[in-house]
């Protein structure tokens, strides 16, 4: 029974340390070869607090939780503001993670690499388990709120995430933080249980196992890692002879599962009542191929012939798993009642819930568009100045000059239209206008205000939107959680709240997102496809989507970046009726660039013409259509002779 | 007794730069970085350890040759099994370095599995033998490793810049897409570049051998060398060159320096990773690497 109890304790260790793991690698998507130094500061701090100072368990624990959480903005914060890329980031983990040993190793008070023994013995199956319980329960809720939807949104795309206004470091910070904390528990733990640790224990090993629980249960996803690690603490148990070879198998795991799996156990979903057979069948081999050995040891002794103890041992092993396999199938087609049932019961308690507290029909106002259009039209009359002013743009990247003096204005509510042949720094101009790159000269004003040297966060949160010309939506979310996400200003709870999905503020929060994302959605005409993950729509849906993404942003000016692009003439027309309706209803300022010369001709009144980054032309659509220059650019002098 | 360390360093550096061209090569096609490279310079140096101590007796030089392209051919596979399919469905370079963390789990700990971690011994070809000048002591084994690590590297310059492979190469660092449209077999030019990148580090891994000694957990100076190659800029040859040699050195001068009384040599590998993240932050490029920006 100790045995048993001594393999479920590490597995719920694990699970923890993994949980962390799993919201830092598999949402956030930043790798962290350095992770066991986490569980080292947790494990160190808790057994010397209880240890020398006799402080209480839970006390030490969360101490060491604290500590670790510091220790890893310590390192998170530089690393992270450099925005290293994903390889160098883990090599600075790598390094983070040897540092911690040699310190830990040449350190008096954590008597170095002897380590220490004799630590009390604090760590039961029953607080390990509830720990995990609550852990699984923070990290479900935290994923279920706005702040776990820019961490997942960053995870997909750190470019999109920051175009529509998230900041990766506070955000990266928070994952780290999380991931962290549940780490330096899980170490906490394991010095309790194990009674010993020394530097050695937080090694490489340690981290590349719980990376290849995250790995190989699933990106995006809770319960697939713990399912993993789980089987990683339970599997070898049950092939003891082969403690060696235990990470030759995970390493060549990792190799299979990311090149032929790379969804892995539950990959952006969770452990449900589908993916139950799926489970069983896993657990079948597992407990099949434990009884491999035993019966073939069986057979050989009562009957003695190798090939026939083979041969039952091989049925053995194929009778559990088909088994366990139908147990699960069974399991799952029994379970469909009852949660539906559950379902519809949860549903009903959370409106109750929520009733209870009162005000759900009197949500707090937000800016909505409406609201800010009537003042937008105000403030049109009332200011004269242009909403979007760029004196003197320019841009070079090595050589070549991608942006050459560019100055234009752009009105109140006005529609104006971006062209120019391939390369002729129309893409640029927008992502100097939205921050992505520094200038290298002129100045842009929005709205009266110098916003040159501000970051891409903060030029969305002044009110500029914009969609890319390859699309960057977060492929592996819905729909509706692509705008969601975008809505994240308005999500008005804090942190704590959202952990605890606090009863009162949470769910009618969460609700009216839902409600604006939908009515957001419904403009663009993506209503019916709300729960549809955004990498299964069609293309030019998926140009609508994020429009409708830009849209939930609040803005005054928005930046379409070739909408057209890939469109068939009918589903453009549908689109120059989308944009006419959203600068109608919203009353926008936008600049629009396009290839699709009807789509630029039919919406917009003047037009901006760009050739190597200079300003050639602008005008009506009549005008342009006539400049001699904007023939040339298009046509080549020498097609241009010909043509006049 | 400065010089001395500066001759240390160079020595250390030079090796250090040869595994730093592999890290190098692979990452300027590919554009991941190979974890991997590691367990594939600790298995040149078992093969050689395999045919100079264990099974036969062959001779230094052979052997060198032998690990070499035995390395090489392993770091073929490497790719065939564990890059290609992801290299063709175009994942992200995360899913690519999780594999080859995978690879370098799975190869050490096979070692550790049926080799054992013992360490060996690989005959002492000069290592005894000592030149001196005036009062430097240098082993012979240091200048052979610093010179034939420099010679082949030049070899290496060369093949990059006349032959049709080399401009492959150097093509699709640039842009590998441009380069398969222009008819070049993908395939072949990946698995010249993991063979180049193997038997670099096969050539390494005998060094690291001889001058130190054959265990699982060699691979582990490699991230050093690592540390060297985005010193000098990813990607880059001269970069990889630079960054190896500059690392080499300044941990010689930690290890011989103290600070208030206490040696600096057993926060040497603290301090190579400290320098890793203060250049990452400052200059994320390192010196000579090129920058690489999303097309919006």
């Amino acid at each position: 029974m100790a045995y048993l109890e001594a393999i479920l304790i590490n597995v719920a260790i694990y699970a923890i340390a993994t949980l962390g793991l799993a919201i830092f690698t598999g949402y956030t998507g930043l790798f962290s070869l350095g992770h066991a130094a986490f569980m080292a500061v947790g494990a160190y701090t808790a057994s010397i607090l209880t240890y020398f100072y006799k402080v209480p368990f839970f006390a030490a624990l969360s101490l060491g939780v604290i500590l670790s959480v510091l220790v890893s903005f310590l390192i998170g914060y530089p690393t992270l503001r450099a925005r290293l890329r994903s390889d160098y980031f883990a090599i600075a983990t790598l390094g983070f993670g040897e540092a911690v040993k040699v310190i830990l190793e040449n350190f008096d008070l954590t008597q170095g690499a002897r380590g220490l023994p004799g630590i009390p013995k604090f760590s039961t199956l029953g607080n390990t388990y509830l720990l995990l319980v609550l852990a699984i329960i923070l990290c479900r809720n935290f994923l279920k709120t706005t702040y776990g939807r820019k961490i997942i949104a960053i995870g997909q795309d750190p470019v999109a995430a920051e175009m529509i206004g998230i900041p990766l470091l506070p955000n990266q910070l928070l994952s780290l933080g999380i991931s962290a904390g549940l780490a330096g528990l899980a170490g906490g733990l394991l010095a309790h249980y194990t009674t010993f640790i020394q530097p050695s224990i937080f090694s490489m090993d340690l981290s590349s196992l719980v990376t290849a629980g995250v790995v190989c249960g699933g990106m995006g996803s809770l319960t697939g890692p713990v399912t993993a690690v789980a089987l990683f603490v339970i599997i070898p148990e049950l092939f003891r002879g082969f403690a060696l070879w235990r990470l030759v198998f995970y390493g060549m795991l990792l190799v299979i599962i990311i090149n032929w799996r790379p969804k892995g156990l539950f990959g952006y979903e969770e452990l449900n009542r589908k993916n139950l057979p799926k489970l069983f069948s896993i657990a079948g081999i597992t407990g099949g191929l434990s009884l491999f050995m035993p019966t073939y040891r069986w057979v050989i002794e009562s009957r003695g012939y190798e090939m026939f103890a083979l041969f039952v041992a091989g049925a053995v092993v194929g009778a559990v798993t088909v088994l366990f396999g139908l147990l699960g199938k069974g399991l799952s087609l029994a379970l469909a009642p009852v949660a539906e049932r559950y379902h519809s019961l949860r549903d009903r308690l959370s409106e109750k819930l929520a009733s209870s507290f009162g005000d759900i029909g009197t949500a707090p106002s937000y800016p909505t568009i409406e609201g800010a259009d009537s003042n937008g039209l105000k403030e049109n009359e009332a200011i004269r100045e242009p909403i979007l002013e760029v004196r003197e743009l320019r841009k070079n990247f090595g050589g070549v000059v991608a942006v050459d003096g560019l100055s234009f204005k752009l009105s109140e509510v006005e529609l104006l239209g971006l062209i120019g042949p391939n390369g002729s720094g129309k893409t640029t101009v927008f992502n100097l206008i939205s921050s992505v790159y520094p200038v290298d000269g002129g100045t842009i004003l929005f709205r009266g205000t110098d916003i040159t040297p501000w970051g891409p966060t903060e030029v969305v949160v002044a009110g500029i939107a914009r969609t890319f010309q390859n699309i960057r939506l977060f492929s592996s979310m819905t729909v509706l959680e692509n705008v969601q996400a975008a809505l994240h200003r308005e999500g008005t709870y804090s942190l704590v709240e959202g952990f605890l999905q606090w009863p009162k503020t949470v769910p009618q929060v969460e609700r009216r997102l839902r409600d604006e994302s939908r009515r957001l959605l419904s403009i663009v005409g993506l209503e019916r496809e709300a729960d549809r993950r955004a990498s299964t729509l069609p293309y030019g849906l998926q140009r609508k989507l994020e429009i409708a993404r830009a849209l939930a942003l609040r803005p005054k000016l928005l930046l379409l970046d070739e909408p057209a692009a890939g469109m068939n003439p009918r589903e453009a027309t549908e689109l120059v009726e989308l944009i006419k309706r959203i600068h109608r209803d919203e009353r926008l300022s936008i600049i629009l660039i396009e290839h699709h010369m009807d789509v630029v001709m039919s919406l917009c009144r003047r037009i901006l013409v760009l050739n190597f980054g200079r300003l050639i032309a602008s005008g009506t659509p009549e005008q342009i259509q006539k400049d001699p220059l904007v023939l040339q650019a298009y046509l080549g002098e020498k097609a241009y002779a010909v043509v006049r | 007794m400065f010089i001395q360390t500066i001759i240390t360093g160079l020595s250390i550096g030079s090796v250090y730069a040869l595994m730093a061209v592999g890290y190098s090569l692979v990452f300027s096609v590919l554009n991941f970085s190979n974890f991997a490279h590691g367990a594939i310079i600790t298995l040149g140096a078992y093969i050689a350890w395999a045919l100079m101590v264990h099974y036969l007796q062959v001779p230094f030089f052979p052997a060198l040759l032998l690990s070499m392209g035995g390395a090489g051919i392993l770091a073929f596979l490497n790719e065939r099994i564990a890059y290609s399919t992801l290299r063709r469905r175009r994942a992200p370079s995360l899913y690519l370095m999780i594999s080859a963390m995978g690879v370098a789990i799975s190869l050490q700990n096979l070692l550790y599995a049926t080799i054992g971690a013992k360490l060996y011994a690989l005959p002492p070809v000069f290592a005894m033998d000592v030149v001196h000048i005036g009062e430097l002591t240098i082993s012979k084994m240091d200048i052979f490793a610093f010179v034939f690590s420099a010679l082949t590297i030049a070899v290496l310059h060369q093949i990059l810049i006349r032959t049709k492979v080399g401009v492959a190469i150097r093509a699709a660092a640039h842009d590998m897409e441009m380069v398969s449209v222009l008819g070049v077999n993908l395939d072949v030019l990946v698995g010249v570049l993991f063979f180049i990148a193997g038997s670099l580090g096969g050539m390494a891994g005998v060094f690291m051998g001889v001058k130190y000694m054959v265990y699982p957990s060699m691979g582990w100076i490699t991230n050093k060398a690592y540390i060297g190659a985005v010193i000098g800029g990813l990607g880059s040859l001269p970069g990889a060159i630079v960054g190896g040699l500059l690392l080499g050195l300044l941990e010689a001068l930690v290890s011989v320096s103290s600070l208030g009384g206490t040696s600096l040599s057993t926060y040497r590998d603290v301090f190579s990773f400290g320098i890793l993240v203060i250049l990452l932050i400052f200059k994320p490029t390192g010196f000579f690497g090129r920058h690489v920006e999303d097309k919006l």
